[in-house]
């Protein structure tokens, strides 16, 4: 009686020609997660579905876990797997019912819903179900039979190479497209709330994510940074493995304080940031950056803000996921995946620090293009890029 | 390296870590009743009988060894905790296991109220005086401030409160007091007192509370009933005797002498600079100095500092997000620009004269660059 894990993907079944594509890097994503949890697991695709096999029991728990975080997959059940004879699946669902591994104690009604891929299989579907209904009320004769609202389905599954899977629960999983699917994109992480979530919603959506993250030691603290590798962290198992640029922003915001006018500072921070963003895609491949700015959120977050950051970037465009959510919506999937409360965590970050009293809200290009003009562009991003530090988080 | 970070820990004397190996020979359970353990028990009651001395009392079942000083201050906070409608009296400037401690008891229904300090850092005992009522059923002060170094009139304190309400238990928390003065605190008169072992020379981990009457006291850990019931838990044997050991050569004037010339030297160089405020008095302890740089972030300066393997205090931890100030500065009516540019210089008889010579001058060093950069 072998445990084995079912997964459903979604969205990939709507793929025509390039399916395959998809297919393969979802396997791919599946093998990489439970590989390192258990090496001798065994991911396969089986019929439209994909099957977890042969990994030991102890670690069933966190492979279920870890599955439900990878893009691309809509749902998971643990299912026990016997071959497709009709004795060896009664005795196997007898001592499933003799656990009680479906909870079928405390429930009311149930049903038993049989699907015969195998057409040799030599009992039709809904008769097996009537005698495999009659076994499950034996052992508990208080349930009722509910065909079209159950309280509980146990579901037989007997799929045309010989093997049946017997489960009753479906874990609902992240749904998506899986990762390397949608290009390769940079995200900002700031240490924030927003950024984290941003950089989930584009991985959900197949993107192959790196981070960078601006720092400004001495006035901001070892543990601002460390926030950061560890919201990276939290993300892994959402992205994959990632690369977290982390740049010391130090000089470039001292040299924009001293020869810029006050007001422009935050406006000119972000385009330098831009800048070297753009720099490390022309190094790394990366397609896009994202960013967890959310319109009218803050002072950096009106239109025109947005708009003079943007155009900062020669090629590259600016991906915005949570443009158009409200703040406690973005709060709701924040905790969902577990960044929340590291997000919260009270170490400043390089935003907080020259923090003008009269930010611009509304900032002429024109006019930060000017004192733009007084710094040593160039030298800045480029020094900036050469001296990051690389942080690979797997 | 130069640390003058020693009101939030000390390095652990050398006598003192052969002392723990010594003993980590010792390693039956107190509480058996065999020889070796019989034998055990001694050691640990013959320290016990050490730090007793160094507070000026004779051992006799009057001492709660504990995990440190946070749980010696919760065991005597809402281990006395009784009457809900009674009054409970704390400072505003008391240490986080001290102020939490009154602020759970307050979630809890208590009568609870905080005494004013005074600009100098110390508890206005005015104020205090006024506050007191015929009621009031627990008072706890410290003696020296963490944050200032402001000494507290403990003395006078518990002179005040007893004569308004003589059965008052007073309890003082003396984490940074405790083996850099002389301390009696039988004069002082009060019901309890908390020490710590690693603020002067021993390690973390290990805590006590010295306690007059333990039956006015409950415990907040049940188990096994070790220290008379009120602290469950097998002895840390080791620990236990190297506070005893730290508690036998205090040498406390030769230190005193050492640290207040020091002290004398940072608050002379710092006098008289732009944009420098001292914030501690010169009636404290000479161990610990706040100084406030305005313009800029303590934090900033800490780092700054860092580079250059010199180790101060800070006195906010991080100054934009809301409820970040440092409660003692405030309660001093520091301004916020003074708060956010706090840093606490904190001494051991361990530095010397030359290393905060050279400290002060980069402090000042860093204070003026990073103030330029901010222009």
């Amino acid at each position: 009686m072998e445990k084995v894990i079912l997964l459903r993907y979604g969205e990939i079944h709507l793929k025509g020609k390039n399916r395959g594509f998809f297919d393969n890097q979802l396997i791919k994503n599946i093998e990489n997660v439970t590989r390192k949890i258990d090496s001798k697991c065994k991911p396969s695709k089986v019929g439209g579905r994909y099957l977890i096999s042969e990994f030991s029991g102890e670690n069933l728990e966190r492979l279920v876990s870890a599955c439900t975080k990878i893009f691309g997959l809509v749902s998971l059940s643990i299912a026990t797997k016997v071959p497709s004879v009709p004795e060896k699946i009664i005795e196997v669902l007898n001592d499933i019912l003799s656990n009680d591994e479906f909870d079928l104690q405390f429930a009311k009604s149930f049903k038993v819903d049989v699907k015969r891929a195998d057409k040799k299989f030599p009992i039709q579907s809904t008769e097996f179900e009537r005698e495999l209904g009659g076994v499950v009320l034996d052992k508990f004769p208080d349930l009722k039979v509910n065909l079209t609202k159950p309280e509980k389905t146990v579901f037989v599954d007997i799929r045309e190479n010989g093997s049946t899977f017997i489960f009753a629960d479906k874990i609902k999983c992240c749904g998506g497209m899986p990762v390397g699917t949608s290009g390769k994109g940079l995200a900002m992480l700031s240490g924030g709330i927003d950024s984290p979530v941003a950089c989930y919603m584009m991985a959900k959506r197949g993107m192959k994510l790196s981070a960078v993250h601006f720092h400004s030691f001495p006035y901001t603290s070892e543990q601002a940074k460390q926030k950061v590798v560890d919201l990276a962290k939290l993300l892994v198992p959402y992205t994959g493995e990632l690369d977290l640029y982390v740049v010391s922003f130090t000089k470039i915001q001292e040299e924009i304080h001293k020869k810029c006018k006050d007001g422009y500072m935050i406006t000119i921070m972000r385009r330098i940031m831009m800048r070297i963003c753009e720099k490390l895609s022309e190094k790394h491949g990366f397609q896009a950056v994202i960013t967890g700015e959310n319109l009218a959120q803050v002072a950096s977050q009106t239109i025109e803000s947005m708009t003079s950051t943007e155009n900062a970037l020669e090629n590259l465009p600016v991906y915005r996921p949570l443009i158009a959510f409200d703040k406690i919506d973005i709060i709701e999937i924040a905790k969902k995946i577990g960044t929340f409360d590291t997000s919260i965590l009270p170490y400043e970050d390089c935003c907080t620090v020259f923090l003008p009293k009269n930010p611009l809200i509304k900032p002429k290009i024109s006019l930060v293009e000017k004192e733009e003009s007084y710094l040593d562009m160039e030298n800045l991003v480029n020094e900036a890029v050469e001296n990051l530090e690389l942080i690979h988080l797997s | 390296m130069i640390f003058l970070d020693n009101a939030s820990t000390t390095k652990i004397k050398n006598e003192i870590i052969s002392e723990i190996e010594k003993s980590c020979q010792l390693f039956f359970n107190p509480s058996a009743v065999y020889s070796k353990s019989l034998e055990t028990k001694k050691h640990v009651l013959n320290a016990k009988e050490q730090i007793c001395n160094a507070l000026g009392v004779t051992y006799n079942d009057n001492l709660i060894i504990t995990g440190s000083a946070t749980e010696a201050n919760n065991l005597a906070i809402i281990g006395s905790a009784r009457k809900k409608d009674a009054q409970y009296i704390f400072s505003q400037g008391e240490h986080p296991s001290v102020y939490n401690c009154a602020l759970e008891l307050k979630n809890r229904g208590y009568n609870v109220v905080f005494a004013k300090l005074k600009q100098n850092g110390e508890v206005d005992v005015d104020d205090l005086s006024k506050l007191l009522e015929n009621d009031t059923c627990f008072v706890s002060i410290m003696h020296v401030s963490n944050e200032t170094g402001a000494i507290n009139d403990i003395y006078r304190i518990v002179k005040l409160v007893k004569s308004k309400q003589k059965d008052a238990i007073i309890h003082c928390d003396g984490v940074q007091a405790f083996g850099k003065f002389g301390i009696n605190v039988a004069n002082l008169g009060v019901d309890m007192y908390t020490i710590s072992a690693h603020k002067f020379g021993g390690p973390k981990g290990i805590g006590a509370l010295y306690v007059k009457d333990i039956k006015k006291l409950k415990p907040i850990i049940f188990g096994g009933g070790q220290e008379f019931g009120l602290r469950s838990g097998t002895e840390n044997v080791q620990y236990i005797l190297a506070f005893g050991k730290l508690c036998e050569n205090l040498n406390i004037q030769e230190n005193y002498k050492k640290v207040d010339e020091m002290r004398k030297y940072i608050i002379d160089f710092f006098s008289n600079k732009n944009d420098v405020t001292i914030n501690s008095t010169l009636n404290g302890s000479p161990y610990i100095t706040s100084i406030s740089f305005e313009g800029v972030r303590g934090e900033t300066l800490v780092h700054m500092l860092e580079e250059d393997e010199i180790y101060v205090g800070t006195g906010s931890a991080c100054s934009s997000k809301k409820g970040a100030l440092n409660r003692t500065l405030e309660a001093m009516g520091k301004t916020k620009v003074q708060n956010e540019g706090a840093i606490r210089i904190s001494l051991s008889s361990e530095n010397s004269l030359d290393e905060i010579k050279f400290a002060c001058e980069k402090i000042y060093e860093k204070f003026l660059i990073l103030k330029e950069k901010l222009r």
